[in-house]
């Protein structure tokens, strides 16, 4: 069973008619400019549809969209389903799919945009009677009540899981000054008050929760000796039987005498390379790998295999993991491999070595973290924040999947932010 | 739907009501009559009318004393025998009367009242005059208290609220929402602390607080809750009352109405020479002596005049701030910013005080009678809207923990916790095969709990037996951002929980509001039907239009 998105879902009317083997055939009606102006604003202008289903038909499915615009013209929209959207996805859309459009035509556009310009010009004319609209809008904003509970579900159960540092979204080596910024930062997004407006008990409850997770995180980092106590805690947690949640990724005799657990997930000063800057979770462009590496890495130690030039249209074929002086693995080729944004290639460096040594813990979180960037470059946030927490789970140290995962939430709460106080400014 | 929220200062002496605005500026809300701020005065007319509220009710003081309340906000969830009631039901011109419960009320004719009721029907002018001036209903507010108010009087100004029909959102500290108004929080990322310095009509407070990325920390406060402008006038009036007698052998203190006319021209006086260095007092026929000549005062009268007769008033403030500024582990250089608020802090005597205790100029930019109504509204925009600029963090202002032994105090959530907070400990039997357990929780800083105020009680029972010690409870306590707490009291092995909810008290109980608003309701209708007659209904309060009122100098 199909439901259209947001947007469209009450008044719009669709049907959907299935014929194998051409593209999945939906129609949508945009009965007012002002669905029109969120099917613009949220999906068109990124080149993607979004439409909730229960029952998502398969990714790579062709889809094509007859969409309706309030004066009766007619856009056609092709696309294929790219990706399926969990409960709270989408900065709260979810579940659904995201249909990723191939062909997105000038005139449509156009046809699209002066449309919605001369209606906000004319004060909405063509809008519905204004009975109409406020029902509208209040169903709207309880539909958007409830997707933000189910963000806030999903966001609460992802903290829980985090040690203080990685829920204020801070380094190991974090000072006063950052753990106050970084408190400051998730006090403005998570305080009750911000949630006061909304009528949902269960909604104000949530962010209690949420914001309770916060404040306990900024007083067990209050002091040095705090923050002292904590990373043993965090470095010095036994590591989570990881078979039973999550199967390794190779399955096989434990090979020769494992190495010594390398020091990352030990000490707070051990060699992972500081992430980058990170622009806002963002997943780099493809052509990243022509990118110089990051200064902080390459100033740590001679060139590795990776970053040579005559190894870059090599993906698969990597060398396994060169031992330091010390006998203990170096991952640090496959953390530039990262940095670098090649994930396929660092995947398979980290591969070769959990094979060697199933038990390795800084391997398998390298699998999943690779696993994860890659995902995000893909746009597939569901399961990159799967695998970040399972990174987390194996190895709680890891600042980059913290890292990403405070990003990632970030962006949420900014496009949920956008989406309510659109909502809410209609009203007025 | 949501609509709008309004900020609402509720002062001792005056009240103000403000908004954000169409451009996300805070703005005072004026009376169709064009009053800015609303004298906290409450009367019953002696004649049986409507009830009066702001300038109405203050100018019929002198003819009606007994049923005329100002200064509710210091009766407001507080006990009678407490020190500052009884100070001022000795020196407040009418009754002030014991609840069943302890409480303060008031005596009007027969009834008594709370003050919380007292303090609703300010509330209601305030909410009307939004009303009138936005046109549309409005039904949520933020309202400002003294930072050391207390969980009862917090929670007796939302019922007052409550009464009011207005569903209080937020209450918030009055130095954070001057603060908010002087956007303290807008200055740079860092840390920063500053003083809010606020000497209103009846009151003095000094907050100590520190700044930082839109958070705010209320450090330190203190004052006198028995100082401020009043006093200046009433040093005025004793002085020319004196004056008048030494000079003509009237005494004016035998002579109410006199002494009310001369108050109001002192404190215009005062207002004048908050900016001239002097001006006249013109009273014409103020009274008559024994002959029955009339008595017209005309004096000069100065700016040092009035410094020299109000010194010992000025120099209260000093303690308070040193003590404040040692409560907090600093000192005057340590604080970046100290902010004026409240209509007293125009003297120029005051403000080289404060200049003077620390060390440097204060910054006194907005309209310090509405400083922290702005706040408020700026609040209630950050609330309502999508100003992620800042957010205030409460706290809770006592110790709460629970009952051991035969009066011992066991701390679980330490005074100063920032809300809302949840703090879990395990408990253990005491006896062999135990059958239930009783947590009462209390609230305070005494380490006697008999002396702490009690706040309710868990009993679990139905526990399974074993050794004293092996069975072991869970206790939950959560306190929300309301103050709301609850508790849970879970046995671990059968996983057996029992719980409640409380909430804080403001001294009436839920079913004591409804019966006010009723009655209240009931009032109305009776008065409705019956149109107003006399005096023309200049200084009528109806339900919930304005009242005609005019300017009064």
């Amino acid at each position: 069973m199909w439901i259209c998105g947001v947007a469209v879902d009450r008044r719009g009317s669709y049907t959907r008619r299935s014929v194998s083997s051409t593209p999945l055939n939906i129609k949508l009606r945009c009965g007012s400019w002002q669905q029109l102006a969120n099917i613009h604003r949220r999906d068109l202008s990124r080149h993607a549809i979004f439409l909730k289903a229960a029952n998502p038909p398969a990714i790579g499915t062709p889809v094509r969209i007859d969409l309706t615009l309030p004066t009766e013209s007619m856009v056609v929209l092709t696309g294929v389903v790219a990706e399926h959207v969990g409960p709270g996805g989408l900065g709260g859309r979810g579940p659904g799919v995201d249909i990723k459009l191939n062909t997105l035509p000038e005139s449509a556009m156009w046809l699209i945009e002066t449309g919605l310009a001369s209606a906000s010009k004319q004060g909405a004319a063509p809008a519905p009677a204004p009975g109409d609209a406020a029902v509208e809008d209040s169903s709207d904003l309880l539909e958007a009540e409830a997707e933000l509970i189910a963000a806030l579900t999903s966001e609460f159960a992802s903290l829980r899981k985090l040690n203080p540092f990685q829920v204020l979204g801070v380094g190991y080596e974090a000072d006063d000054d950052q753990i106050r910024a970084g408190f400051a930062e998730l006090t403005k997004r998570y305080h009750p008050d911000r949630f006061t407006r909304y009528t949902s008990q269960e909604l104000r409850g949530l962010a209690a929760e949420i914001f309770i997770l916060i404040r306990d995180a900024y007083r067990r980092l209050g002091t040095d000796a705090l923050r002292t106590r904590e990373l043993q805690l965090a470095g010095a947690r036994p590591v989570i039987k990881v078979p039973s949640l999550r199967p390794p990724a190779v399955v096989g005799p434990p090979a020769a005498p494992a190495a010594p657990v390398v020091a990352p997930a030990m000490a707070p000063t051990a060699p992972i390379p500081p992430p980058r800057p990170s622009p806002l979770g963002s997943p780099p462009p493809a052509v990243i790998a022509s990118v110089p590496p990051p200064p902080g890495a390459s100033s740590s130690a001679e060139p590795t295999v990776a970053r040579r030039p005559d190894t870059e249209r090599r993906p698969l074929a990597v060398a396994p993991p060169p031992l330091a002086d010390d006998g203990r693995v170096d991952f640090r080729a496959a953390d530039g491999l990262l940095d670098a944004g090649r994930y396929d290639e660092a995947l398979a460096v980290f591969k070769i070595y959990a094979r060697k040594n199933p038990h390795d813990r800084v391997a398998r979180a390298g699998i999943e973290l690779a696993e994860g960037l890659r995902a995000l470059a893909q746009r597939d946030r569901l399961e990159a924040a799967q695998r970040f927490e399972a990174v987390l789970e194996v190895d709680p140290t890891n600042e980059r999947a913290a890292r990403e995962l405070a990003d990632m939430r970030r962006m949420a709460t900014n496009e949920r932010r956008g989406l309510l106080s659109r909502l809410m400014g209609k009203k007025e | 739907m949501a609509s709008r929220i309004i900020g609402i200062d509720l002062g001792t002496t005056n009240s103000c009501v403000a908004v954000i605005d169409d451009r996300g500026q805070a703005s005072v809300l004026a009376s169709p009559e064009g009053e800015r701020t609303t004298p906290s005065v409450v009367a019953w007319p002696a004649n049986g009318g409507d009830v009066l509220v702001g300038t109405p009710a203050r100018r019929q003081a002198v003819s009606n004393p007994g049923q005329t309340v100002f200064g509710a906000k210091r009766l407001v969830g507080r006990k009678v025998n407490s020190d500052d009631v009884a100070v001022l039901a000795k020196t407040a011109p009418y009754r002030v009367v014991a609840a069943p419960n302890g409480d303060a009320w008031v005596r009007i004719g027969p009834v008594g009242r709370s003050p919380q009721e007292i303090a609703s029907f300010v509330l209601r002018r305030l909410r009307a005059i939004a009303e009138a001036a936005l046109g549309e209903p409005v039904t949520r507010a933020i309202v400002t208290v003294p930072a050391y108010f207390d969980e009862h009087q917090r929670q007796a100004t939302r019922d007052a609220g409550t009464i009011a029909g207005l569903d209080v959102v937020r209450i918030l500290n009055e130095p954070t929402a001057a603060a908010l108004a002087y956007g303290a929080h807008r200055v740079g990322e860092r840390r920063r602390k500053i003083a809010v310095f606020d000497l209103g009509g009846g009151t003095f407070d000094i907050s100590i607080m520190s700044v930082e990325n839109g958070i705010f920390e209320v450090l330190a406060t203190g004052g006198d809750s028995a100082l401020g402008g009043e006093d200046w006038d009433r040093r005025m009036v004793e002085r020319m009352a004196d004056e008048i007698f030494d000079k003509s052998r009237i005494d004016l203190m035998q002579n109410p109405v006199a002494l009310g006319r001369l108050r109001e021209a002192c404190e215009a006086a005062k207002r004048a020479l908050s900016v001239e260095r002097e001006t006249w007092l013109r009273l014409p026929f103020l009274a008559q002596d024994q002959d029955g000549q009339p008595l017209n005062l005309e004096r000069r009268i100065t700016r040092d005049e009035v410094e020299a007769w109000t010194a010992m008033e000025l120099a209260r403030v000093d303690e308070p701030c040193q003590q404040t500024l040692a409560d907090a582990g600093l000192t005057a250089a340590d604080l970046e910013e100290v902010l004026l608020v409240g209509g007293m802090t125009r003297w120029p005597a005051v403000e080289a005080t404060v200049e003077r205790i620390f060390g440097k100029k204060p910054s006194k930019g907005a309209n310090p009678d509405e400083v922290v109504a702005m706040g408020a509204a700026a609040y209630a925009g950050i609330v309502g809207g999508d100003d992620d600029g800042a957010a205030l963090l409460d706290v809770t202002p006592h110790d709460i923990g629970i009952k051991v032994g035969e009066a011992g105090f066991s701390v679980l959530i330490a005074r100063n916790s920032m809300l809302p907070v949840r703090v879990r400990k395990l408990f253990a039997t005491t006896s062999v095969d135990q059958k239930f357990v009783s947590i009462e929780l209390y609230q305070g800083e005494h380490g006697d709990v008999r002396k702490n105020r009690r706040l309710g009680q868990v009993v679990l029972d139905g526990l399974p037996p074993g050794p004293a010690g092996s069975i072991r409870v869970e206790l939950s306590l959560t306190v929300d951002v309301e103050s709301i707490m609850s508790v849970t009291a879970r046995e671990l092995s059968t996983g057996k929980e029992a719980g409640v909810t409380l909430r804080p008290s403001g001294g009436l109980t839920q079913r004591e509001i409804v019966e006010i608003i009723s009655r209240r309701r009931e009032e109305e209708t009776a008065a409705m039907a019956q149109p107003p007659t006399g005096s023309g209904g200049l200084t009528r309060v109806p339900t919930r239009d304005l009242p005609p009122l005019k300017r009064g100098d």
